[in-house]
């Protein structure tokens, strides 16, 4: 459907600097296994004589437990184990939490949101399992709930007593004179925006095999988490035991992930080890897709915006003034950072020196939030683009001169906020006008989607169309260095210096093999990016051999380094960064055991195209011939390539103040055609248009595949998904009937057209591919909303746009 | 399935073709044939992403009809043909279906694959030429969290090209 890159499957020659695979779009090497079924995803791994878990999970969304009885649970025949907080305090520790937080892994004396894990129950299979969860009985003394930011921030009743308040986090940055700005301004243009509780859904949950060895009294627990070598600690330090003690190990394919794995899922793997580590007997638990829904640790940000702009009458934006309220759930978790990671773009796209941004973060009787595609930008770039929409209106000025006159034009570039991240490259007025050129010459033509004619017989139905270009930035392959700042004092980070810096490099290791192959060893999980295929890409060019003599496997948690892994658009840039650094470095290596083997000075041996031949001389080694002499202590080869953002000096005041960088900053400008039916409330996507520009494409079918997919999660976001609760806590969406994902019959034709605007701060030039559609589509949509049904005069100002909130807005200003 | 336990569990035989073999059971009847299928004929190809009949990942065919496996117990398909992914591959030779979704990057983490793979197999074998509308009947039964779909129109024209004159 849509116009995709061309395809290349066949190997093409090699260019001028030796590449031949990278930038073509290789057909993945993920795929085979995958589509006959074979490859092996957690729910899959099945280890001998493996016991499985169910959990007992609170009915309440807020309640003191009075007393979980397992007898009856504990007498059925086929029961071999109940695990309560009991046994937990007794055997085990808290999961580090964040703000000085600890949570058990299962409740302990109160549960915090409806389905919250209270018991484990072990059995021969699930089935079983799950009749005796239902033997255990637990009593509550029903409390009242918390079940929004508002009723939060009353403080009436409180989520963790000993804290006194439910206000977890708060945090004001100030940059300029905002309150001179908002005095001088002709205009002062105030909105107040809404985001519900979304998340990624991946349609793989979350689940973990663990297996206790009392041999060496060590644990290997097979998860799908996202950056399990960075977030071990969720798991090893529950357990009570050294990060070296509890190997986590990740299959070569997660389900689908996009941010929620780095937090859902922990909790399971500590509760099978404690449970394996009881029984001595693998354990495996998986939840299913209700306690996905219902409680997976899963769900995302859900925000309360109050804006202002400071606008001059010829459309000079003079400041930009922006609060939120977060509902963070029951506990703040890891990503935190998504409340301030939107300072790497404060003012998106445009030139906005003066600017305030505030946050205030709340705890409530609901499921804890985890990551999501984006991390907290799409929302920032929702609230920006509706206040520039409404302000638009206000002062009666084309919605879309008054975005192109205050972008950051190319000739700004490298441009740095006032928050210091630094835009590393792109063209951003370009990208608006082909996109606008786009929609006028495919659209707004005789027989398009917008023809005026059709357009008026359409509305004379009742279906209003329109579209709202805008571009959007993705931050990519952040120094996530700032997330400590959650911890620290304000005096902290004033005496924070350069050398306190953690660096969030990215790892790679290679051993060459007795046949002369090469195996390479990611230390990050993967979940559909095809980190496998643009590493074999990669090296192949690097190393000059062929993609059949490459593969790629994945290090454990005990094994990798600690530093991070796939997470804020961090691959393209760092696992590209990575192997060209590594195929160096195996030259190197290579150069030298060749050296030694000749009695020669290594500078007189060159490696090329997968053999070593000593210079003016016959001799010459094939890589299988060469593995002999190559030292198998160890891998063959190890590189870590530290990010852009950390080595370059142009971010070092930023890193000092704890604020967060990305080095490559992606860019997109999009327009989705809509029609609203005012009947329905029902919003349709007729087409979307998308130009986007990610820098140096390591792979067009992969960019391609992130960037339709990122907009698909764009729509969900603003049209269709949405974790709501009721008032007494209890979550409305635990079905699929309920919670809608996106699916072929309400995703567009989407027309994509890419520039390639190489970033100057990366090693190859790439930048981040797998955020962007989300961030702008979620912005856009609305947007694009509004611009529809400007003739009634109706604006919506809280996404998703689901038909019963819009019915309302139409009732309540139209009819 | 039932080896390991003590307790009194009721018990029915089931009778099935799997992907060309005859297979026989005892099983609970409450055991669901996406749970037969993975766990007694280890066809763990068969995906299991809601158990609700909605996201389609464990999408097999029944005497030749898409059938969601998490909706069905083995025991109400006794006597049936069952088709899973595992049955459409030779050896390493892949079924026309699964190469055009590898050619048009139809996949990305594989989670709902399965599912697709099945089910445009049943779609094809309704519309051998099928349009988008088609498409989107027959397949609107799965959802992607990945692709965001283009490139699986893609994937079943190319099929389709492919498959002409039969499979």
């Amino acid at each position: 459907m849509s116009e995709s890159a061309p395809k290349s499957s066949e190997v093409p020659d090699a260019d001028d600097e030796g590449k031949r695979y990278t930038g073509t779009s290789m057909r993945r090497v993920e795929d085979f296994d995958i589509l006959t079924g074979r490859v092996d995803y957690i729910h899959d791994i099945d280890l001998p004589g493996c016991l499985h878990a169910a959990l007992v999970r609170a009915p309440h969304a807020h309640a003191a437990i009075e007393e979980v009885d397992t007898s009856a649970a504990e007498s059925h025949p086929d029961c071999e184990l109940v695990l309560t907080a009991a046994d937990i305090e007794e055997h085990y520790q808290q999961t580090p939490g964040r703000l000085g937080f600890k949570e058990w892994a299962l409740a302990h004396d109160r549960v915090r949101f409806a389905g919250e894990p209270v018991a484990m129950v072990v059995a021969a299979d699930r089935y079983v399992a799950e009749d005796v969860a239902d033997l255990v009985d637990v009593s509550y003394d029903v409390l009242d709930p918390v079940t929004d930011v508002y009723a939060a921030s009353d403080d009436e009743v409180l989520l963790h007593e000993e804290t006194g308040t439910n206000l977890a986090d708060r945090d004001e940055f100030v940059f300029g004179d905002v309150e001179g700005a908002f005095e001088d301004a002709d205009n002062v243009v105030e909105g107040e925006y809404s985001w519900g509780r979304i998340s990624g859904v991946p349609m793989e949950t979350a689940g973990a095999v663990a297996d206790y060895d009392s041999d060496t009294d060590s644990f290997d627990v097979h998860c799908n988490l996202q950056l399990y070598t960075f977030n071990g600690e969720l798991v090893y330090e529950s357990l009570g035991y050294p990060a070296e003690k509890v190997r986590l190990h990740v299959p070569e394919n997660i389900g689908g992930s996009f941010g929620t794995k780095i937090a859902a899922g922990a909790r399971y793997c500590a509760l099978a080890a404690m449970a394996s580590h009881q029984l001595e007997r693998p354990v495996k638990y998986v939840e299913d897709r209700i306690e996905y829904l219902q409680a997976g640790d899963s769900h995302s940000c859900e925000r309360e915006y109050s804006v202002r702009l400071a606008v001059d009458d010829d459309g000079t934006i003079r400041g930009y003034d922006v609060s939120f309220m977060d509902d963070l759930g029951a506990f703040p978790r890891y990503p935190l950072p998504q409340a301030v990671k939107p300072l790497s773009v404060l003012s998106t796209s445009y030139h906005i020196d003066t600017v305030r941004y505030e946050y205030e973060l709340y705890l409530t009787n609901k499921v804890p939030q985890t990551a999501y595609r984006g991390f907290g930008v799409q929302q920032h770039t929702f609230a920006l683009e509706m206040t520039l929409e409404k302000a638009a209106r206000e002062l009666g000025v084309d919605p879309t001169e008054l975005r192109r006159q205050n972008l950051v034009r190319p000739d700004e570039m490298p441009y740095e906020l006032p928050s210091k991240n630094i835009y590393d490259s792109g063209d951003y007025p370009a990208a608006l006008a082909r996109i606008e050129e786009l929609v006028d010459e495919r659209e707004r033509c005789e027989g398009g989607l917008l023809d005026p004619d059709v357009v008026e017989a359409k509305r004379e139905e009742g279906k209003y169309r329109g579209t709202r270009p805008a571009v959007t930035l993705e931050p990519s392959a952040g120094v996530i260095d700032y997330a400590s700042r959650f911890e620290m004092s304000d005096d902290e980070i004033e005496a924070n210096t350069r050398e306190d810096v953690a660096s969030f490099p990215e790892h790679l290791a290679a051993d060459l093999r007795p046949d002369g192959t090469v195996t390479v060893h990611l230390a990050t999980s993967s979940a559909g990016q095809g980190h496998q295929t643009v590493v074999i890409q990669l090296m192949a060019d690097g190393l000059g051999i062929s993609p059949a003599d490459i593969d790629v496997d994945y290090l454990n948690s005990a094994e990798a380094p600690k530093d991070f892994g796939a997470a804020a658009s961090r691959m393209g840039i760092m696992l590209s960064g990575a192997s060209v650094g590594l195929a160096d470095e195996l030259a190197t290596v290579f150069e030298g055991a060749a050296a030694t083997h000749w009695g020669c000075d290594p500078a007189d041996v060159t490696y090329a195209d997968g053999a070593v031949t000593r210079d003016g001389g016959g001799d010459s080694l094939s890589l299988a011939d060469l593995a002999e002499f190559v030292d198998d202590d160890g891998h063959t080869a190890t590189y870590g390539y530290e990010n852009p953002a950390f080595d370059l000096p142009e971010f070092d005041d930023a890193l000092v103040d704890k604020l967060p960088t990305y080095p490559g900053t992606a860019y997109c400008a999009d327009a989705p055609i809509v029609e609203v039916d005012v009947n329905t409330g029902h919003v349709d996507i007729l087409r979307y248009y998308s130009l986007h520009d990610c820098g140096t494409v390591l792979n067009p079918d992969i960019v391609q595949g992130q960037v339709e997919g990122a907009i698909a999660h764009g729509i969900g976001g603003a049209l269709l998904e949405e974790f709501a609760y009721d008032d007494s806590g209890q979550p409305l969406a635990v079905t699929m009937f309920d919670y809608l994902l996106p699916s072929i019959t309400n995703v567009p034709e989407m027309v994509v057209e890419h520039r390639e605007t190489p970033s100057p701060f990366t090693v190859t030039g790439a930048k981040g591919a797998g955020e962007g559609g989300t961030i702008s589509a979620s912005a856009v949509i609305p947007t694009s909303i509004n611009a529809a049904l400007e003739p009634l005069g109706v604006t919506v100002d809280t996404v998703p746009v689901t038909p019963d909130r819009l019915r309302a807005k139409l009732r309540d200003e139209v009819e | 399935m039932t080896e390991h336990t003590t307790s009194e569990r009721p018990q029915r035989d089931v009778q099935l073709t799997v992907n060309g073999d005859a297979v026989t059971s005892t099983i609970e009847p409450r055991t669901k044939l996406s749970d037969y299928l993975r766990e007694e004929c280890n066809l763990t190809g068969v995906r299991v992403g809601c158990e609700h009949g909605v996201c389609g990942a464990c999408t097999v065919l029944v005497d030749g009809e898409p059938v969601k496996s998490c909706l069905t117990y083995a025991v109400q398909v006794t006597d049936s043909t069952v088709e899973t992914v595992e049955g459409l591959s030779d050896g390493s030779e892949l079924h026309p279906i699964q190469e055009a979704f590898h050619e048009e990057n139809a996949l990305q983490c594989g989670f709902c694959t399965s599912g697709f793979v099945m089910s445009t197999k049943a779609l094809l074998a309704e519309h051998p030429d099928p349009d988008d509308e088609e498409i989107e009947a027959g397949l609107c039964g799965n959802i992607c969290r990945c692709t965001g779909y283009s490139p699986i129109y893609d994937a079943v024209y190319r099929a389709a090209d492919a498959m002409e004159g039969g499979d």
